[in-house]
């Protein structure tokens, strides 16, 4: 059986081929000769005749492209078939299938299911009994029976995420089918097997199976994740594979808890080897995050391997002899330390403040590291506890320190034998210098990190020269004197840094390298909250499981607690299959692999009788009339439009529309290229940024849009002229007058903003007045014009509709107390010297923030001038003043009518911008005479 | 059905020279409008109703000071006291240029016209030979005859135009001066842009032009029905109509707006256009052109000489 055998359902129909001539034929005729005529003027006829102009003859490529659609039609009318089916079993005896379902089928489980499905169709049509049964269950019933009930079962199995026990099954077939003889033997093998299953298998075609077909797909790309490790220089994940005949590359994914991939890596299988490596080298912070490992690609239980705890955080226990001085944090030996560990730990510091109490208190929360720093004795009532904490795998982390040199000689918790008393380097009374690092060491923890260059050493504790010195250190300082010690101690290690954890004794903790360092100690401890970390057997309930295919599940009913005892986990079976088993503030992973574990390829034993082997067939067989027809629908369509532009339907576009189509249709695909390409960009832009930008690179002056067009127009053209007054007379330039909308319109980007008062339009909304307090607070300033000089302000006790709308303004906002613009003020000076500031009308006040400090007018500019006013009020209608048309003729007369006064209300407009834009820059020219006074003395 | 059009051979001079002369012997002298010729020196035949070179008595005027003394005629002012000159009526001969087209278009013949168009042009051309050297004009033709005057040009015409080796092609018109006149007989049914292409350079010489369009009656009404090829004569080129019938209105608007165009266009530039089908006498161009020739279209006033 070829994997390309085609077979007709009606082979007769394919007679039809040989009409194909005949069609040839007709298609070759051609329309009723046309009467010739001569016709001179054709030149004009060939104009209006374009799209009848036909040639006499279709071209032969057409009548090929016919003659095609009309053999894929004759061909799908035979009713093709591909990979028709043929399999045959032996006619005698019972059907016996030994079907895996474990972790491995589930990538081609439907095929399985169709192959078992197809022959159990052989044993009904057969009349034979059926044995099926299932590697991977927890029993196996091997027991004959009818086809139907085979169907049954193989319709209810399903793939599970555990290792096939071939073993029991074959014994079952061998107990169920002790008296009769065996038909046909089928073995639908995953290509895995326990290695002990051999035997088994050859005692089962010691029954002389009449014929065995094994069914068997390659085992290219079966591999399992068997382990997986935070390492220092990232996560490592081991995995296993069956064949080891090339290089395997795979990517592997590293997810969270919610399945979100946070991490890739590549799985590499080198060639020849079984087993293969991953290293994920992202952030330790991020590390922390993963729940489980996937292969990419691969949809099955072996390729996902679930993280628990014992991967994640160490806990990290914090101690120091002396107090916590919050006063002088600086100062705090634990200062640095909870500084450098907290991004990758989690730190404990015992609520105990005397020392034996701090350490029993930190033991019994089972960390994975404590650092001491700066201990000198350890407590005799704790020492043994502690002792044994180090021994089952805790890691002990000191930094030397006063107390420590000057502790007694017996401590059993340094690494290296120590000289009582410190070292100083440098100082008054030393030659020495203070000491730089030496390269680290290429055994320790450290190996590979780069010398630190900018760290120097003033004292440090020294060690006892001894044989093992050299290969305990991990750092040392330049001269030779070791910097770091570290000593395995049972399980556990106890490493030593020969200074102090804060700044004194060298500048090592307030380097960067004294972060890379902890992380890299830390990271040799274990996890004790894990599997390790159980002493007792404790039942834990699964929290998710595992599918078959790799899926990360609630659990389902049949699966039983898991029983861990002192640190070991039970091996994966049907009651507990792979999953996270405890709780979701605490669990254990079991996994379907173990560190230790390979794979085996299954393998059947030498039978003399007839073996037929064969794979899984993707599909059984294919319907080609489909495909044919469709293509042969395709072909006419494209017949169609062959016919069509043949005749012309197409050029009546003339040539330039086409290319303004194309164009376009060419301009329309670059922008959505564009776009596409650059969506950040494209997110990035905010209706309204040209404005913005277009009104950020001058000052603008800007005014309040009330609604009131006449009044929005004197405004505009006020501060126009006096955009203008500006430029001609001082080195301020500003740009157009800006209106601003304070409901909507950004107001950070003017200093100042007048705002004419007219009662003719709407009030502002609070949330604009809430605007204009927020701009104000920002240091803007708002200049307020009532224009009722004439009307009120001035004149007590008479409120004009004007001022009253002002007051409703004002009591929204959150401003200081007003005083009317005082003799000595800056505004009086800030370019001009002025003693009014008259607009159109000339006698209301200029009421700004008053100064402090009224009662002591000597004092006053000083504080003051560091503020300006945010709130400038007048009622002289300055923009009244100010306004001048196209022409630079003012727009309205003042009152009464003198040009000098419309010259000081442009000076006025002068002062206030210059006041709200330099501050207290004139403030200090107001001190000029009493500074001179003083100076004099 | 047999074909309506047909492609007949070229006719012979000779006999269209008799037929021409049978045409030209209808129609009156022809007396070209010269008063753009001032300066053309040849005498003719024919006084120019102005003064000038001649023979003949045009006027007496005064005379004028700084005159040659020799021109007073004498005996006029010996009647009073004024002095005369006497002015002499100006006889000065014309060149006309004469052209037909006699490429394998002009060959066609319809079953509705009696003539093939070439025939028809070659009459109306040797026709107009006729008139001109009747009235003493000198003929030429580009690229075939030398300007002559001569009372048998029209035969020399004939002769020459038989000599001529291609005739399909556009003859070399720089060795015409300005002031002639220029008649050139075709079917023009190259697009309006090629024809006014190449004659808009000569009008802009400051030749005269007198444009005759030989229409075959076929080429205007479009009989045709039915399944059809078309094939140009000239090209060979071959067009086929499913039904025929149903182009004929778009074929027809696009056959007179080509019309139209070229019309409109040499009117623009000065010369005339004149259209003729070959389903009508002969003498009816002939005529037209005459009119033409003679600088009267329509029997309008003629200018007054300067």
């Amino acid at each position: 059986m070829s994997a390309l055998s085609i077979v007709f359902g009606a082979p007769a129909v394919l007679f039809g081929l040989a009409l194909l001539p005949i069609i040839w034929w007709l298609l070759r005729l051609t329309p009723p000769r046309p009467r010739t005529e001569l016709f001179p003027p054709l030149r004009i006829l060939a104009k209006v005749l374009k799209k009848e102009e036909t040639p006499a003859k279709s071209p032969w490529w057409l009548t090929v492209l016919r003659l095609l659609i009309a053999a894929l039609i004759v061909l799908a009318l035979a009713q093709p078939v591909m990979n028709p089916r043929e399999v045959q079993i032996s006619a005698e005896g019972p059907l016996v299938i030994v079907m895996d379902n474990s972790w491995s089928t589930a990538n081609n489980w439907p095929e399985r299911i169709s192959v078992a499905g197809e022959l159990i169709d052989d044993a009904e049509a057969e009349n034979l009994p059926v044995s099926i049964v299932f590697t991977a269950e927890d029993t196996h019933n091997a027991t004959p029976d009818t086809a139907a009930r085979a169907r049954e079962r193989l319709q209810a199995a399903v793939p599970r995420p555990l290792h096939g026990n071939q073993q029991g099954a074959v014994s079952a077939v061998l107990t169920a089918l002790e008296s009769s003889g065996i038909g046909t033997l089928a073995v639908l093998s995953s290509g895995l097997t326990a290695n002990d299953a051999t035997e088994s298998w050859q005692s089962l075609l010691d029954r002389a199976p009449r014929d065995v077909m094994v069914f068997q797909n390659t085992t290219d790309g079966t591999l399992a994740l068997v382990a997986a490790s935070n390492e220092a220089n990232g996560f490592a994940v081991t995995a296993e594979r069956l064949d080891s005949d090339h290089t395997e590359i795979h990517a592997v994914t590293a997810n969270d808890s919610q399945g979100r991939p946070i991490a890739a890596g590549e799985l590499r299988f080198e060639e020849g080897a079984t087993t293969g490596t991953a290293l994920l080298t992202v952030p330790f912070e991020l590390r922390n995050d993963f729940a489980n490992i996937s292969v990419d690609g691969l949809s099955n239980a072996g390729a996902r391997y679930l993280l628990d705890e014992s991967a994640r955080r160490r806990r990290v226990g914090l101690l120091s002899a002396e107090p916590l001085d919050l006063s002088q944090p600086l100062l705090s030996p634990l200062y640095y330390l909870t500084r450098a560990l907290e991004p990758f730990a989690d730190l404990i510091v015992p609520e105990d403040s005397e020392l034996g109490g701090a350490i029993a208190e930190l033991v019994e929360q089972r960390p994975s590291v404590i650092v001491m720093a700066d201990v000198g004795t350890v407590p005799d009532e704790v020492e043994d506890l502690l002792l044994e904490w180090i021994t089952q795998g805790g890691l002990l982390l000191r930094f030397a320190g006063p107390r420590l040199a000057g502790g007694d000689d017996s401590d059993p918790f340094v690494p290296v034998d120590l000289r009582r008393g410190e070292r100083a380097l440098g100082g008054a009374l030393s030659w020495s210098e203070p000491q730089p690092l030496a390269a680290f060491s290429e055994q320790g923890a450290f190996a590979g990190m780069s010398r630190p260059d900018d760290v120097t050493v003033n004292r440090q504790v020294l060690a006892e020269p001894s044989p093992d010195l050299g290969a305990r250190t991990w750092a040392s300082l330049a001269d030779g004197t070791p910097l770091v010690t570290s000593r395995a101690f049972g399980d556990g290690r106890i490493i030593l840094f020969h200074v102090t954890a804060e700044a004194t004794w060298s500048n090592l903790p307030i380097s960067g390298h004294f972060v890379e360092m902890l992380r890299r100690s830390i990271l040799l401890s274990r996890s004790t909250i894990g599997a390790q970390g159980v002493v007792e057997e404790v039942i834990l309930p699964p929290y998710r499981l595992l599918s078959a295919s790799g899926a990360v599940t609630t659990p389902s009913g049949a699966v039983q607690p898991l029983k861990v005892r002192s640190g070991s986990l039970p091996p994966v079976s049907f009651d507990n299959p792979p999953g996270l088993y405890g709780t979701e503030s605490g669990f254990v992973a079991l996994n379907l692999m173990r560190d230790a574990d390979v794979l085996f390829a299954f393998e059947l034993p030498d039978y003399p009788g007839p073996v037929t082997h064969s794979e899984y067939m993707r599909a059984a067989s294919v319907d080609l009339a489909p495909y044919l027809l469709t293509a042969a629908l395709l072909l006419l369509i494209a017949d169609t439009l062959i016919v069509l532009f043949m005749s012309g339907a197409f050029s009546r576009l003339t040539m330039r529309k086409v290319q303004a189509t194309a164009g376009a249709g060419l301009l329309v695909i670059g922008v959505g290229l564009a776009g596409a390409d650059n969506p950040a960009i494209a997110a990035d832009e905010r209706p309204g940024d040209a404005e913005i930008l277009a009104s950020l690179d001058r000052t603008h002056l800007a005014y309040v849009i009330t609604g009131d067009r006449r009044t929005d127009r004197t405004s505009r053209l006020g501060l126009n002229g006096m955009t203008r007054f500006l430029t001609y007379r001082t080195s301020l330039e500003p740009g157009e007058p800006v209106g601003v909308d304070i409901e909507r319109d950004p107001l950070e980007l003017y200093s100042m903003l007048y705002w004419p008062i007219t009662v003719d339009a709407d009030p502002p909304s609070r949330e604009a007045i809430s605007r204009v307090d927020t701009f104000m607070k920002n240091g803007g300033t708002v200049l307020f014009d009532t224009r009722d000089a004439l009307a009120g302000l001035s004149s007590a006790g008479v409120v004009s509709p004007e001022t009253a709308r002002l007051r409703a303004i004002l009591a929204e906002l959150d401003i200081p107390a007003l005083e009317p613009v005082p003799q000595d003020h800056v505004l009086t000076k800030a370019f001009y010297i002025l003693n009014e500031f008259p607009g159109r009308y000339r006698g209301s006040p200029l009421w700004v923030e008053a100064l402090l400090d009224t009662d002591n007018p000597d004092n006053r500019p000083a504080r003051g001038g560091d503020g300006v006013s945010s709130i400038i009020i007048t009622g002289n209608d300055l923009a009244g003043a100010w306004a001048i048309d196209e022409n630079n003729i003012p727009v309205y007369p003042t009152v009464p009518p003198d040009p000098v006064q419309r010259e000081h209300a442009y000076r006025s407009g002068v002062n206030i911008m210059m006041y709200m834009l330099t501050g207290n820059y004139k403030a200090d020219q107001v001190h000029v005479p009493a500074l001179l006074e003083r100076l004099g003395q | 059905m047999a074909a309506i059009g047909q492609a007949t051979e070229a006719v012979e001079t000779t006999p269209a020279l008799a037929r021409a002369r049978q045409r030209a012997a209808y129609v009156p002298d022809l007396l070209v409008e010269a008063h753009r010729v001032a300066n053309t020196v040849i005498a003719g035949w024919h006084g120019r109703r102005k003064r000038g070179i001649g023979e003949n008595f045009w006027q007496f005027r005064p005379y004028v000071e700084g005159e040659s003394l020799s021109r007073i005629d004498w005996r006029r002012s010996a009647r009073d006291d004024n002095t005369y000159v006497r002015d002499r009526e100006w006889e000065a001969a014309h060149t006309v240029w004469l052209w037909c087209d006699s490429s394998a278009s002009m060959l066609f013949k319809s079953t509705l016209a009696p003539v093939s168009k070439q025939s028809r042009a070659m009459v109306i051309l040797l026709a107009v030979a006729e008139i001109l050297a009747r009235s003493g004009e000198r003929i030429a033709s580009p690229g075939v005859l030398e300007p002559v005057a001569a009372r048998n040009a029209a035969e020399r015409l004939a002769a020459a135009i038989d000599l001529r080796p291609d005739k399909a092609q556009f003859p070399d018109v720089s060795q015409i001066n300005r002031h002639s006149d220029l008649v050139l007989i075709s079917d023009f049914l190259d697009p309006a842009e090629e024809v006014i292409d190449k004659l808009a350079p000569i009008a802009r010489r400051g030749i005269r032009g007198h444009v005759l369009e030989i229409c075959d009656p076929v080429e205007e009404v479009f009989p045709y029905r039915g399944r059809t090829e078309f094939v140009d004569p000239e090209t060979g080129r071959k067009l086929t109509a499913g039904r025929a019938e149903t182009l004929n209105e778009e074929y027809r608007q696009t056959y007179l707006a080509r019309r139209e165009g070229i019309s409109e266009s040499l009117r623009r530039l000065g010369w005339n256009f004149i259209t003729h089908h070959t389903d009508q006498p002969a003498s009816t161009a002939l005529v037209a052109l005459h009119t033409h020739l003679s600088g009267e279209p329509g029997g309008g006033v003629r200018e007054v000489a300067s």
